[in-house]
């Protein structure tokens, strides 16, 4: 029993299957209240090939558009929008890019460099260390080189954001990952994308030769992978393998060589969850203030304050997106529909008379019209942002417009039931006034001799 | 004598054209008894599509009253004249008017869509209609694939398809392009025997008149004469 709704559940939260799912239970509801005219609405639309797929690739191409600038939107939004409660801080080096700091800042940052009682500490925390290596270092092109998230591994769970959107499959590897790589330092996750650009499998072992890191170089095993999407390019390493191999690195080199350039450099990111604005603002505070921190300085700042500052420059032009574009894109759709459809119902007036002759009331002629216009706004909906989706996404890999951390964009999956749902309402506010015409068509004006 | 299937009485139609009125029909009365071919004849503008139209419940008269059987059709609403249309009137143009784009099988199932009756009821209605009309080898043919006179065949087999109890006819023979019109008269006259079918017909030419039981002559929308036929 409980598998059943589990099924039905995880389909829910799957935007691809929901889409889905509306447009056969529309189709299969029309088909029914309809399917002994459907085939009448079909062979209508195909009457005229040309001006059908003419209508269907201009609702496309502006669905196409629509997509690109609601997934902008969407994800602006996302990244904006601060969530009022269990909301993160990023603490980095104040006063230089890219943040480098000593990784003994770690310990006390975790706290929120509480030292009073009554100082605020944070409810979770993470570090971030980057280390980036190439798995052929005489041929280091795109696809050899693999950038690792050092971490502790069990953070991924709490601290990541958009883990909670994997399927529950998913969740439960990365679960076993996680614990694996607690238990041997070597093992490493990595995105299924970076996998495949890599050729490699789970299962295998790298020999990554540090490229940010020199003369450190990793062997590792690939206990697991990220799913396609936001982290289908990402992998994750135990910071302690790193850290471990610097100390090594400097134990048996110190003397020879001197201690490693990236020593007191290898921290690059601190994020700390706080339950809300008030906690955010005395925790910043009290981590800006702090004397530990000093050589070098840091800063502490809300993930999304940093990117609404960035886009505050760009605030009218998104607005402008909003509110006239995006308007004007549905208005035009609406306007090549109903073009269409009214010089297609011009052409049937005396069709339309003999259907009335034959028993059609006004409302089942009208139910025609509007059926060949939806049909047309749906499947071309449906089309255009299923083939934006799996175009942008999969084929060029997002759209490439970096900021924070996200190296690009995706078209969100909810972009599967836009399309057509936004072809079938322009579709249907296109086709209204030309289906009114045709229900109102008259029979006695169409066959009499008016002289 | 049984009552007669059409009973019309005072009827008045009048289409406006901007402050003009143009009376088209004028205090006119008719009745057809169940099972007659009567022909409907007059000069052009006359009114007889206009009559033709409001008996088949495709207009609404301006004054008088329209019984088709039991039912009195000039009170009927656009909507309810449509469904009574579906059962009760088979209707036959003058230039066929098929769908283009459906078979001649698609074109006669087209007015049983409207009727509850299943799939297999529907096919055998419109294969007994088209072999009626003698067209059982053209199922699958479209219009544009037909004669004039096998578009008009699949023109009359829609109209009875539903087993109506009208036939209405508006110049069925009267295209100039179609030298079918005997086959056409042959065919309806037989089909009145078969099925004992009541069919009223606007027509120009005398031979169908010569067929019919009644000939009425309708005038600047009056019924001026009634003939026997030649
Ligand atoms: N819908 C209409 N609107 C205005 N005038 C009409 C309309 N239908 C018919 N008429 C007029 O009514 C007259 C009779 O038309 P009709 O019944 O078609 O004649 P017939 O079929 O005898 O040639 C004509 O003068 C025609 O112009
Ligand atoms: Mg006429």
């Amino acid at each position: 029993m409980s598998s059943i709704e589990e099924c039905v559940e995880a389909a829910l939260r799957e935007p691809l299957y929901v889409a889905c799912a509306s447009v056969a239970v529309l189709l299969v509801a029309g088909a029914v209240a309809y399917y002994k005219q459907l085939r009448f609405i079909v062979k209508s639309l195909n009457r005229n090939k040309l001006r059908t797929g003419l209508t269907g690739v201009a609702t496309a191409v502006l669905v196409f558009i629509i997509t690109l600038i609601w997934s902008i939107l969407w994800f602006l939004d996302l990244v904006t929008t601060e969530k009022a409660k269990d909301f993160k801080a990023i603490v980095t080096e104040r006063w230089q890019l890219p943040s480098q700091m000593p990784v003994s800042y770690g310990n006390s940052l975790a706290e929120g460099a509480a030292s009073r009682p009554g100082d605020i500490v944070p409810q979770d925390n993470m570090t971030w260390q980057f280390f980036g290596g190439t798995i052929d270092p005489a041929k280091r092109t795109r696809e050899n080189i693999v950038f690792f998230f050092c971490m502790e591994p069990r953070k991924l769970l709490t601290m990541m954001d958009g883990i909670d959107e994997f399927s529950e499959t998913d969740l439960e590897k990365l679960k076993r990952a996680i614990s694996e790589m607690e238990k041997d330092k070597r093992k490493v996750v990595i995105g299924k994308e970076r996998l495949e650009a890599m050729n490699k499998k789970v299962g295998e072992r790298l020999k990554v030769t540090g490229m940010n890191y020199q003369d450190i170089d990793l062997e590792v095993e690939i206990i697991g992978e990220f799913p396609a999407g936001r982290y289908g390019q990402s992998a994750v390493m135990n910071r302690d393998y790193l850290n471990d191999a610097m100390d090594d690195y400097n134990r048996r080199l110190a003397k020879s060589k001197g201690k490693h350039p990236l020593t007191e450099k290898s921290l690059n990111l601190v994020w700390l969850k706080i339950p809300d604005t008030d906690a955010f603002r005395r925790l910043s505070e009290q981590i800006e203030s702090s004397s530990l921190y000093t050589n070098p300085a840091v800063k502490c700042e809300t993930a999304s304050s940093g990117v609404a500052s960035f886009l505050d420059a760009y605030r009218d032009l998104i607005w402008g997106m909003r509110w006239l574009l995006v308007p004007a894109i549905l208005v035009t759709m609406s306007l090549v529909i109903a073009n269409a459809i009214s010089i297609s119902v011009r052409e049937r007036r005396t069709e339309m008379a003999v259907l009335k002759v034959l028993g059609y009331s006004p409302g089942q002629v009208m139910g025609l019209v509007l059926g060949e216009a939806l049909l047309v706004g749906v499947v071309g909906g449906l089309l255009s942002s299923a083939g934006t989706y799996y175009f942008i996404n999969e084929v060029m890999g997002g759209v490439k417009f970096p900021i924070a951390f996200f190296p690009a964009f995706k078209i969100p999956r909810d972009a599967l039931w836009w399309g057509p749902m936004i072809g079938g309402l322009t579709a249907f506010a296109g086709s209204f006034a030309p289906a009114l015409a045709a229900r109102s068509v008259k029979v006695s004006e169409v066959f009499s001799k008016i002289s | 004598m049984t009552e007669p299937i059409v009973r019309v009485g005072g009827l008045h139609k009048y289409f406006r054209r901007g402050s003009e009125q143009i009376d088209v029909l004028i205090d006119l009365s008719l009745d057809v008894p169940e099972g007659e071919y009567l022909a409907l004849m007059g000069p052009s503008g006359s009114g007889k599509t206009t009559l033709l139209n409001l008996i088949a419940g495709l207009d609404q008269p301006s004054d008088g009253e329209i019984w088709v059987g039991d039912h009195l059709i000039s009170a009927m609403s656009e909507a309810e004249l449509a469904r009574w249309r579906t059962r009760h009137v088979g209707f036959v143009f003058q230039f066929y008017h098929l769908l283009p784009v459906l078979t001649a099988y698609e074109n006669v199932e087209l007015p049983l869509l409207l009727l509850p009756m299943s799939a297999a009821e529907r096919r055998q209605q419109v294969l007994t209609a088209l072999d009626l009309v003698g067209l059982s080898d053209r199922l699958r043919h479209r219009p544009g694939q037909l004669s004039g006179g096998q578009q008009q065949r699949v023109g009359i087999a829609r109209a009875i398809v539903t087993d109506p109890t009208l036939i209405v006819a508006d110049e069925p023979t009267g295209d100039p392009a179609a030298r079918s019109a005997e086959e056409i008269l042959n065919l309806i006259v037989e089909l009145k025997r078969g099925l004992n079918k009541t069919i009223l017909m606007v027509t120009h030419d005398p031979r169908a008149a010569a067929r019919a039981e009644r000939v009425l002559h309708l005038e600047k929308g009056c019924l001026v004469r009634e003939t026997a036929p030649v």
